[in-house]
């Protein structure tokens, strides 16, 4: 059986007809649309992990447009796991807005657009996987129509990501110009036996592709529409957008770098070392400075990127990297989700995301504030929490594969963090308050508690994700040698 | 395609960059029917894909149409210079 193409149908078909509900059900529908989201979401969930199991590696002779590999099921796995936590908790935060039904459907439109991604090994799959899961962030990132913050984060991230999406097709244009496929196994074996003086255009394609796929990534000379995004648009989007469909174009971009690699390896993998490097030192530096919470995990969303792309930096030298890579983005995924979910939560009791409404906040909202702790403390990578484990396995990857100035930063880096991750914890538990107690959603806060669970035991067992890390990267690096 | 990233850099009307995104977008789609003429052997893939790429450029600048009409409703602009609320 076909994982990618079997999860695609499942989530099509509720996307799809979804909308189409209120016109039969009336008003009880949008009960029905909830749950058939939920639903269809888990379903996917089991039918990812129940055919990994019984997944036989395979020899790929025939070009295909979407590889079934286990590779691509971790990533979507992770993906269809925070968008099950983004509807579920958008229960309470989308409360009351007209149109609900179409803002479960965009989800599952993202999510397609997210699953394809991971999976898909040609150029073209890429491209469409990923407008499919560009268009129905624009309009989700808009989604409170009357409210002008919204819209202007919608605006903001429209332009810029029509923008990447169309730098990303000429990169492609200009590699099916160059090797005449877009099969990216079909490219791999091109391009091995190139003629020199076409290496300028392999470089400016490649240029393009990553200046496409960064902005979906967050690296540091396209990240400005982030804060600004994540600030404006709901916070469950900001959610789905810092957790999951960055996960997403991490994964493709393993792929298309893996091809390229072999090429030329030093100059490529210096220049994402000096990438990965700006990235994390100018998002911790931006977020010491930052007065709302939703700013300053964008900020801190951008640094992490820093950290995952040691991952690729370092994809010819050593494994290490890539396990890391996956391993961090697990755990980035659900932390940040953590994290996101819980602000949101305060957004929507406080109707405030600055900072100051954070004093004091663990007497009135205890097991939100607990949960926004842990995810922090995780995020800033506080050793029994999963976050540590990731990040030690990404800088010991960067020593293995000789950046050890990449690993240092990344040490200081951490410890600038650190400081705004505590000064948010220090507001809540030691600051005093004059809010009334608040009442936490059950739904919600459930939510939040699983996804905390999860951080603490997946960083009391970090060996049970990381087997599953190496296994993942050595049969991927199996069929691609880098 | 540099005709389209001087639009992008000096125009501050909205429509206007939405239409600097499509010229990007037309160039790309015009390199993929060259490049598919040029090979050696007859190749479809090139076609295929403009074809692709055209129907999602349609999509994007539906969207984005309507992401800034609603932005002209709420502020009677569309300069993307005027849309400065969030910073910091």
């Amino acid at each position: 059986m076909d994982t990618p193409l079997v999860v695609l149908v499942v989530l099509t078909s509720v996307a799809v007809t979804s909308p189409l509900y209120e016109m039969i059900f009336g008003k009880k529908s949008l009960k029905y649309v909830q749950y058939l989201t939920i639903l269809s979401l888990l379903v996917s969930l089991i039918l990812l992990i129940s055919s990994t199991l019984s997944l036989t590696p395979q020899e790929s002779t025939v070009p295909h447009l979407l590889r079934n590999d286990t590779l691509g099921s971790f990533f979507s796995f992770i993906v269809i796991l925070v968008t099950l936590f983004v509807s579920i908790t958008s229960f309470d935060y989308m409360k009351g807005n007209p149109n609900e039904r179409v803002y479960y459907s965009l989800l599952l439109f993202t999510a397609i657009g997210m699953t394809m991604l991971c999976f898909a090994v040609d150029l073209l799959v890429i491209f469409v996987a990923f407008e499919l899961m560009s268009l129905p962030t624009f309009i989700l990132a808009g989604y409170n129509k009357q409210d002008k913050l919204s819209n202007e984060a919608a605006v903001k991230f429209f332009i810029l990501g029509a923008l990447s999406s169309g730098i990303l097709l000429y990169g492609i244009s200009i590699m099916f110009g160059i090797t005449g496929s877009t099969n990216l196994e079909v490219i791999s074996q091109s391009l091995t036996s190139l003629s020199p003086d076409m290496l300028p255009f392999v470089i400016f394609s490649t240029v393009s592709m990553l200046a496409g796929l960064g902005l979906k990534l967050s690296i540091v000379p396209f990240h400005m529409w982030i804060p600004d995004t994540y600030e404006g648009s709901p916070t469950t989007v900001s959610t789905l957008l810092s957790a999951a469909t960055k996960k997403a174009g991490f994964a493709s971009a393993i792929r298309i770098f893996a091809v390229i690699f072999p090429l030329f390896y030093f100059d490529l993998s210096l220049a994402l070392a000096i990438i990965a490097l700006v990235t994390m030192t100018l998002g911790n530096l931006a977020a010491l400075t930052q007065k709302s919470i939703t700013r300053m995990l964008a900020y801190s969303s951008i640094a992490q990127a820093g950290y995952l792309l040691i991952g690729i930096v370092v994809l010819p030298y050593t494994n290490l990297g890539l396990i890391g890579l996956l391993y961090h983005s697990f755990n980035h995924a659900i932390l940040q989700a953590t994290a996101f979910l819980a602000a949101g939560l305060v957004r929507l009791k406080t109707s405030s995301s600055s900072l100051d409404s954070y004093n004091g906040l663990s007497k009135v909202m205890p097991i939100t504030s607990f949960c926004l702790a842990l995810s922090l403390l995780g995020l800033a990578g506080i050793p029994p929490l999963n976050g540590f484990w990731s990040k030690l396995i990404l800088f010991s990857a960067a020593v293995d594969g000789g950046y050890a100035w990449l690993a240092l930063a990344g040490l200081v880096n951490t410890a600038i963090s650190v400081a705004y991750y505590l000064l948010v914890i220090k507001r809540m538990y030691m600051d005093e308050t004059s809010i009334k107690a608040i009442k936490e959603p059950l739904i919600f806060i459930s939510v939040l508690v699983f996804a905390t669970a999860i951080i603490i035991v997946t960083g009391l067992l970090p060996n049970v994700l990381y087997d599953i890390a190496e296994d993942i990267t050595i049969s991927f690096l199996a069929n691609n040698p880098v | 395609m540099c005709v389209g990233i001087y639009g992008l850099i000096a125009k501050r009307n909205a429509i206007r960059l939405l239409f600097s995104v499509e010229i990007i977008i037309n160039a790309a789609i015009i390199n993929f029917v060259a490049f598919a003429r040029y090979h050696d052997t007859p190749l479809i893939t090139g076609q295929t894909f403009s074809l692709f790429a055209i129907a999602l450029a349609a999509t994007e600048a539906a969207v984005g149409l309507a992401i800034i009409v609603q932005a002209f409703r709420l502020n009677n602009d569309i300069d993307v210079l005027e849309l400065k609320k969030l910073r910091g």
